[in-house]
């Protein structure tokens, strides 16, 4: 879920830029010693930073009867790690603004920080969870894709929240306001992502035993 | 709207060939002064001064225009009403106050957008990019954007012929049906960019390439005259809101 172009006030839309500028420029500098020591490495970085733009403008349909779009962000934290997720997710964020007008550029350090930083990370961290507590493979999938999701929107709706307080209720009743608004689509979304996840890992991973086809995937980049 | 549709207005577009660093005046400039003046009136000149540019300037088509603005419409909508309601100890009720607010942020949302909607449609992404690069932004992080943005619209034709050959299948008959083909096209997308970038990889080795994409492209030097006008233009609009607010 997008934040769109001067919905955020310029000293919040400054204060996310400051708060995600850490993670993507850690993300950057281990990128700029890869891409150093490999040059080549630079194609494998750039054709996953396309797919991962075109997956989230490829078309899913939704409970609510209107289609809707994957993000990607439990997808990637599984099979890239969330660290080179938040580089490869400022990329697909800064291409949907300028490609789709979709997103913004103002709103780019706030949006960075709930899909490409807060989503991943839940992603990644259900997805280890799962793992612990030995639930299925398939399970642990969609746990960790819808999951992320839902984590990308509960951040979203704070992050709208404490821009825009409530009058009476302040914060926690804005955070309400805006989380059931979005909740008619984003829930939905959540669970087709969950669910869509788990079909390409099971496609992309083939007939490979399950504590393999990760292994397998992270060496298929290479 | 298709991937390649504001990538190919923004190629066609006239202003194709005016250097960067006066459409990005225009297009950041005024993007400063949608987030940064009080929306009344500040939001509503930022409006008509980029529209004037985008329109009689960049001569944009109205049609496409329309459409594109129109996506974020659907947020700014629902994340606008948010502002006219309130939760309180009786339930969600009309906010007294809330009407301004409400309309104060639709405004200022509606005039970046049209910023970024100039931005996206006079100016290709490769052209910003190399912009990045005369602003010192390390050349390797420009480089993979720029190969990232040469990849993406391959792989988008790739998953568009794979999508139209599953419509054609009846893939996309039932809802289940529909979400199971998307996941196939992914499924089999992410190992086609991944080989693309490989052959490629080998391509290149083989012409001795180190890690750098030299590509010709027309460097237009900036027209002082062009620049000092959109530099009025923006000073009249800051004058203008500061005369209003003075006065209000």
């Amino acid at each position: 879920m997008h934040i769109m172009e001067g919905f955020l006030p310029a000293s919040h839309a400054f204060g996310w830029t400051v708060v995600s500028a850490p993670f993507v420029l850690a993300g950057a500098a281990r990128i700029r010693t890869i891409v150093r020591e490999r040059p080549e490495a630079r194609l494998t970085l750039a054709a996953s930073g396309a797919f991962a733009f075109v997956l989230s403008a490829l078309k899913i349909p939704s409970v609510t009867g209107s289609c809707s779009h994957p993000t990607g962000t439990g997808l990637g934290a599984i099979v890239f790690g969330p660290s080179v997720m938040a580089v490869l997710g400022v990329i697909v964020l800064l291409f949907q603004a300028l490609l789709l007008a979709h997103g913004g550029l103002t709103t780019l350090g706030a949006n960075a920080f709930s899909m490409a930083i807060v989503g991943p990370w839940v992603a990644y961290g259900s997805w280890r969870l799962a793992q612990v507590v030995g639930l299925p493979f398939a399970a642990a999938v969609f746990l960790a894709a819808a999951l992320g999701d839902l984590a990308t929107y509960v951040f979203t709706s704070l992050q709208l929240a404490l821009a825009y307080p409530d009058p009476v209720s302040g914060y926690f009743g804005a955070a309400l306001k805006f989380g059931s608004i979005f909740a008619i689509t984003q829930i939905p979304l959540a669970i087709a992502e969950g669910l869509l996840t788990v079909v390409v890992i099971e496609a992309l991973s083939g007939k490979i035993r399950d504590e393999d086809r990760i292994a397998a995937l992270s060496g298929g980049r290479e | 709207m298709a991937i390649a549709t504001l990538d190919r207005a923004a190629s066609l577009n006239p202003w194709r060939q005016r250097a960067l660093a006066e459409k990005a005046l225009i297009g950041f400039g005024f993007l400063a002064l949608a987030l940064l003046l009080p929306p009344w009136p500040g939001a509503l000149l930022v409006s008509l001064a980029i529209c004037a540019f985008t329109f009689f300037g960049a001569r944009v088509p109205l049609r496409l225009w329309l459409t594109t603005a129109a996506l974020p419409l659907g947020f700014l909508a629902s994340g606008a009403l948010m502002l006219v309601v309130e939760i309180g100890a009786g339930g969600v009720a009309l906010a007294p106050g809330g009407l301004v607010p409400a309309a104060e942020l639709a405004g200022r949302a509606m005039a970046a957008t049209f910023c970024l909607i100039f931005l996206a449609m006079t100016t290709p992404m490769a052209d910003l990019f190399g912009g990045l690069r005369r602003l010192r932004v390390p050349g390797e992080l420009v480089e993979l954007a720029l190969l990232t943005y040469r990849f993406v619209f391959l792989i988008a034709d790739e998953a568009a012929a794979m999508t139209a050959a599953q419509r054609a299948r009846l893939g996309h008959s039932s809802r289940r049906l529909w979400l199971r083909s998307t996941a196939m096209v992914i499924a089999s997308l992410l190992p086609r960019a991944l080989a693309r970038a490989r052959r490629m990889e080998t391509g290149l080795a083989a012409r001795g390439w180190h890690g750098e994409m030299r590509v010709l492209s027309t460097r237009l030097p900036a027209c002082g005259r062009r620049l000092a006008l959109v530099v009025a233009v923006q000073l009249a609009v800051v004058l203008a809101v500061l005369a209003v607010v003075g006065l209000g």
